[in-house]
């Protein structure tokens, strides 16, 4: 899999000044938190409580912003809108590509995580 | 609480690139631990010392608890969100100059409009590159140690000013204490000698005055009376009208002057007071009666204040238009004479009573006090002086006298109240 279709890995260095101990650690927490923050958004999404949803939406943005992932960043920002806007029935099938999306970042994270440990 | 970081980014840096600012704290406030860690990380490689917070009641605590340097908070948060912190900042006197940098993940111009008007000082998009991030985060703190400077200034302002409230109260309280001084060297009111009643008023402009004046018995057949003037106002001039008071006194005129005759005291004291080198002076007025024959010798030296007042006569201004004392050493005077009959009264007073301005700036001046002392010739001697002392404060419109105001009285009582004490 091209990663860089994914996130951009050498912006989201240069964005913590080249600090790849600061970019490792990122990426720890993301693949904690990301999980937790994206269950939020769906089940605001079953409860159709489209306040919820955009400020759990806000919420993944902010962690997702760190990785220079654009094509999900878009989505979520996408959902977010829609939350905000209270367009739940157009919200359901962004929500399904975001989690795909998601799944696709952190797969590739962890991916960048292993070979960065291979060549430590 | 705010949550505790691991070593690597919190507490002081170790960053060996970094500056040093490992005193300068910077508190983070945002619920999103990604975004957090990843902005608390890049500052604290930058040297500074970083807290953190996971939402507004959270941070708040934080604020209270480390006084940080500069707050970067979170616009959207649970609880309570960027802009509420801000207000509950700016509304707190404690916590009302804190510099805060609001996050935002889109500048929207409204969204900035809002954070300014709630109290942000500044934007940080969470997109922000390590530049800008510098930028600002320096902007704030630089703000951050102005006005920490001016809190400084101000408080070693107020630290200043109850010093010198507590110096001064030390200085008044000196002047009181020599104001009684002062006060305890003017004569008791009554009857300085047998057939003579005396009273009289003082107001000094300051606490202490550089007025001063005297009845006092001149060896066994004289009663002297004088009344000086110290030029300027205050310490200095009561200091010089104490040690004219000194030289006045009987003793000291018996052993330096010999006598109690007015010119030869007047003579002396032109000698022993020339003018001083800030150029000071005396104005004097001095009489010696004669008890058994009632009869006044004075003389005045630029002092313009006694006057006659005897039943039936036109009143006699004892006025001479010599130099004050120090001007000439080789000054000579010459002495008035008058008669004292029975009832007749002996004014002394220093110009403050009768040099009082109006509003629009006119003179009262001696012939006013004079109408004034006429009108009321049958009235006691204090009821005069204080009529003299309100006529001239209406005068003035103001009750505080811009110069020293002291008026005495001395009369040569009728023969029926000598007889009716000696029954």
């Amino acid at each position: 899999m091209d990663l860089s279709s994914i996130f951009d890995y050498e912006l989201a260095l240069a964005r913590l000044d080249g600090d790849r101990e600061l970019f490792t650690d990122l990426v720890k927490l993301f693949l904690e938190e990301s999980p937790k923050e994206f269950a939020a958004v769906a089940a605001a999404l079953a409860r159709q409580d489209a306040s919820v949803l955009a400020s759990a939406a806000h919420k993944l943005k902010g962690s997702v912003t760190q990785f220079c992932a654009n094509r999900l960043l878009d989505s979520v920002k996408n959902l977010e809108k829609l939350g905000r806007a209270g367009e739940l029935a157009a919200a359901s099938p962004v929500c399904a590509t975001v989690e795909h999306e998601l799944a696709e970042l952190q797969n590739a994270l962890r991916a960048t995580l292993n070979d960065r440990l291979r060549e430590a | 609480m705010a949550i505790p970081l691991p070593p690597s980014q919190a507490g002081v840096s170790s960053s060996a690139s970094g500056p040093s600012r490992s005193g300068t704290s910077i508190l983070l406030i945002d619920d999103e631990p990604v975004a957090r860690r990843s902005l608390a990380g890049r500052l604290t490689k930058m040297g500074y010392r970083v807290l953190e917070a996971v939402d507004g009641v959270d941070g708040l605590a934080a604020i209270r608890r480390e006084h940080p340097d500069l707050i970067i908070v979170d616009w959207m948060m649970p609880q309570m969100d960027g802009p509420t912190l801000c207000e509950r900042l700016r509304s707190d006197p404690e916590l009302a100059t804190s510099q805060v940098i609001m996050m935002t993940s889109h500048d929207q111009p409204e969204q900035i409009a809002e954070g300014l008007a709630r109290g942000a000082d500044d934007f940080l998009s969470k997109a922000a590159s390590k530049q800008e991030i510098v930028a600002r985060v320096q902007a704030g703190l630089r703000t951050h140690a102005l006005v920490r400077q001016l809190e400084r200034t101000r408080d070693d302002l107020d630290c200043s000013n109850r010093a010198l409230v507590g110096k001064q109260r030390v200085l008044d309280e000196d002047l009181a204490s020599s104001a009684r001084f002062v006060h305890s060297l003017l004569p008791e009111p009554g009857a300085p000698a047998p057939g003579a009643s005396m009273a009289w008023r003082y107001l000094p402009s300051l606490t202490l005055g550089g007025d001063l004046f005297g009845v006092a018995k001149w060896g066994e057949e004289h009663l002297g009376l004088y009344m000086l003037d110290a030029s300027g106002h205050g310490v200095s001039a009561a200091l010089r009208a104490a040690a004219m008071v000194t030289f006045l006194h009987p003793d000291n005129l018996a052993r330096v002057v010999g006598g109690h005759d007015p010119v030869a005291i007047v003579t002396e004291a032109n000698r022993r007071f020339p003018m001083t080198a800030d150029g000071d002076y005396f104005t004097l007025w001095v009489g010696a009666l004669h008890l058994p024959t009632w009869r006044l010798r004075s003389v005045s030296a630029g002092h313009g204040g006694a006057f006659l007042s005897v039943p039936g006569r036109p009143t006699t201004w004892l006025s001479q238009s010599n130099l004050p004392l120090g001007f000439d050493p080789e000054a000579g005077y010459v002495a008035l004479e008058q008669d004292m009959p029975p009832g007749a009264r002996i004014y002394l007073l220093s110009d403050g009573v009768y040099e009082t301005m109006s509003p629009d700036r006119e003179l009262w001046g001696r012939e006013r006090l004079q109408q004034v002392v006429e009108a009321r010739a049958g009235e006691s001697i204090e009821q005069v002086i204080d009529a003299c002392f309100e006529a001239s404060r209406a005068w003035q419109r103001a009750d505080h006298f811009t110069d020293d105001a002291a008026m005495v009285g001395l009369e040569r009582n009728r023969e029926a109240s000598i007889v009716k004490r000696e029954q």
